[in-house]
């Protein structure tokens, strides 16, 4: 029996023992507590919010934390981080540190890399924080909405305060509303209730009659107006009406126009035909020229050769 | 008036008696527990004895509570934390709460439940039955033979038993963050890693090393406060139990105030 629980107890422990050192081992391995460590200065024109072991966060991810804080001798707190050698790739030249402060939850150091091919920040360079301050951010926001809504709650309460004052507007509006509506109910008619004169309430319902006699009146001049109309709509666009002559008249003068276009066609090519004869008329002139020459070269040397006849009688053709 | 404050001044003197009693006791065991003198063959059986009604009697019955337990638990401030859109946190509500706050907290209520008691009615039945004064009789230091086995069991059975139960809770969580958020073991791992520090490792550890002396060292103690009657048996376990869930606030307390320090 002894022996039995003996076992058991020893394997009770070298198993949970075992399963301690495994989950605390996997956790120094993971946490890098053995690894290398890199350090970078930050500053900050105040050390608000800033805490040691705060986290430095790279895309929602811890990559490293507050190490040290120190005021310098120029009044500039200067914030000492330390990453493991596994997270320095995410801290370049052109990294921007900014110091988080959520609505909810612990401020945190978030690191913005825009472009991680930048060369790695040197452990030397000292960088700036900025702040981003959820709370202040939103207070800025809400800040209108409060105005506008304090200028509704003051417009309700003059509101009210006109409502539960008897003498205020709305219960002006009210009571003349109510004496309208008396007034309505005891006379016969709107007009009545306008104007309270008899004479100007006779005018007027005459003048109403006058115009009743106007109107109709004009309604019969209307309807001459119309068969006039109607009329002059036969006599220009009907079948006989003067449109449909001013179309037929139309139709044949572009018969005619394009019976003229052919003969001009015919008359240019005569023209052009006479300014080609014309041409051939000086080549003409030309060679009857050259032919009375040669003739005439001709008589002189018959004369030459025929000195005895007094009179040379050459016929021409 | 007069006997109102006269109460008060004899209840003031009583727990500042107890309350000394308690610590030169607890001062006499630790001393004891550091000489090595102090162990020999029958301190071992009975440590091994002790470690095994403690601890791996009650293993498969712990698990199974550690697993349903922590199952609601963790499902509840899951959802919770989605609902609250602070997914983020996540590692934080887990190990802060879960692991560094509730799991020693029902660990040791369950220790204490089922041991705590059983410790402090044997005490007092063998105060009842003389057994204690046969054993200074025989001269067998009491101390070595009974309570160091008993305290050194506490210590181991606490530790060891909140080690599983944080576990089994850690292992609850990762099957419902891959359920209710899609986490992967590695970033669930990273999650968790990121919330660990070691200086709350350290005041668990304290803590449940303190939870181990205090609740088996109180129930030693009001047993041997029993007298030769029967009828101080109950009398001293309800004492002596009611002490124990006090030391165990207390020391919750002292823990959140070390922390929060």
């Amino acid at each position: 029996m002894l022996n039995k629980n003996a076992f058991k107890v020893g394997l009770f422990v070298v198993i949970t023992t075992f399963l301690v050192v495994m989950t605390i081992g996997f956790m120094v391995y993971k946490k890098g507590v053995f690894e290398k460590v890199y350090t970078y200065t930050l500053s900050s024109k105040s050390g608000e919010n800033l805490t040691l072991g705060m986290p430095v966060v790279f895309s929602g991810f811890t990559i490293g934390k507050v190490d040290v804080l120190e005021l310098n001798e120029e009044g500039v707190v200067l914030i000492t981080i330390k990453v493991p050698k596994r997270h320095i790739k995410w801290i370049r030249s052109n990294s921007v540190f900014s110091l988080d402060k959520p609505l909810i939850g612990a401020p945190k150091i978030t690191v913005i890399t825009e472009n991680l091919n930048s060369p790695p920040l040197s452990p030397e360079a000292i960088v700036e924080i900025g702040t981003a301050n959820d709370i202040n951010e939103i207070i800025k926001r809400v800040n209108p909405i409060l105005e506008m809504v304090n200028r509704i709650a003051a417009n309700i309460e003059t509101i009210s305060v006109n409502l539960a004052n008897p003498r205020g507007d709305v219960n002006k509006i009210l009571r003349n509303a109510e004496k309208l509506t008396s007034n309505l109910s005891g006379k016969p008619s709107l007009l009545d209730m306008a104007v309270d004169d008899r004479e100007s309430i006779n005018a007027l319902y005459s003048a109403m009659k006058s115009t009743k006699v106007i109107t109709s009146q004009i309604e019969d001049t209307l309807k001459k107006v119309d068969a006039m109309a109607v009329k002059t709509d036969e006599k220009v666009y009907g079948r006989e009406g003067s449109l449909s002559l001013v179309n037929n008249i139309l139709k044949d003068l572009i018969i005619k126009l394009q019976n003229l276009d052919a003969t001009l066609a015919n008359v240019n090519t005569i023209s052009k035909d006479a300014a080609d004869s014309t041409k051939d008329f000086k080549l003409l002139r030309e060679e009857i020229d050259g032919t009375i020459y040669s003739i005439k070269e001709l008589v002189k040397k018959v004369d030459d050769l025929v000195p005895f006849k007094k009179e040379p009688d050459i016929k021409l053709p | 008036m007069k006997i109102l404050v006269e109460h008060i001044g004899l209840s003031f003197l009583h727990t500042t008696q107890s309350l000394k009693e308690t610590l030169l006791f607890a001062f006499k065991v630790v001393s004891r527990i550091l000489d090595k003198n102090a162990y020999n063959s029958a301190v071992r059986m009975v440590l091994t004895d002790q470690i095994y009604f403690t601890s791996v009697q009650i293993l498969p019955l712990f698990l199974t509570v550690a697993a349903i337990f922590g199952s609601v638990l963790v499902v509840i401030l899951m959802l919770m934390v989605k609902e609250l859109g602070m997914v983020q946190y996540i590692g934080r509500f887990m190990i802060g709460f879960m692991v560094n706050e509730l799991s020693p907290f029902i660990t040791v209520l369950l220790i204490a439940l089922r041991s705590s008691a059983a410790i402090n009615t044997e005490i007092a039945v063998m105060k009842v039955n003389q057994e204690i004064k046969t054993l200074e009789v025989f001269h067998i230091d009491t101390i070595n033979y009974l309570f160091l086995p008993r305290i050194i069991n506490g210590v181991i059975s606490v530790v060891l038993m909140n080690c599983l139960f944080s576990i089994v809770v850690l292992a609850t969580g990762l099957l419902f963050s891959k359920l209710i958020f899609g986490m992967s073991f590695n970033l669930y791992a990273d999650v968790l890693l990121n919330s660990i520090y070691f200086s709350d490792l350290l005041i668990l550890l304290l803590k449940c090393i303190t939870y181990g002396v205090f609740i088996t060292l109180i129930p030693i103690l009001y047993g041997l406060r029993a007298t030769n009657e029967l009828t101080s048996i109950p009398v001293s376990v309800l004492n002596g139990m009611v002490k124990v869930f006090i030391a165990i606030v207390i020391i919750e307390v002292l823990s959140l105030i070390i922390k929060l320090m």
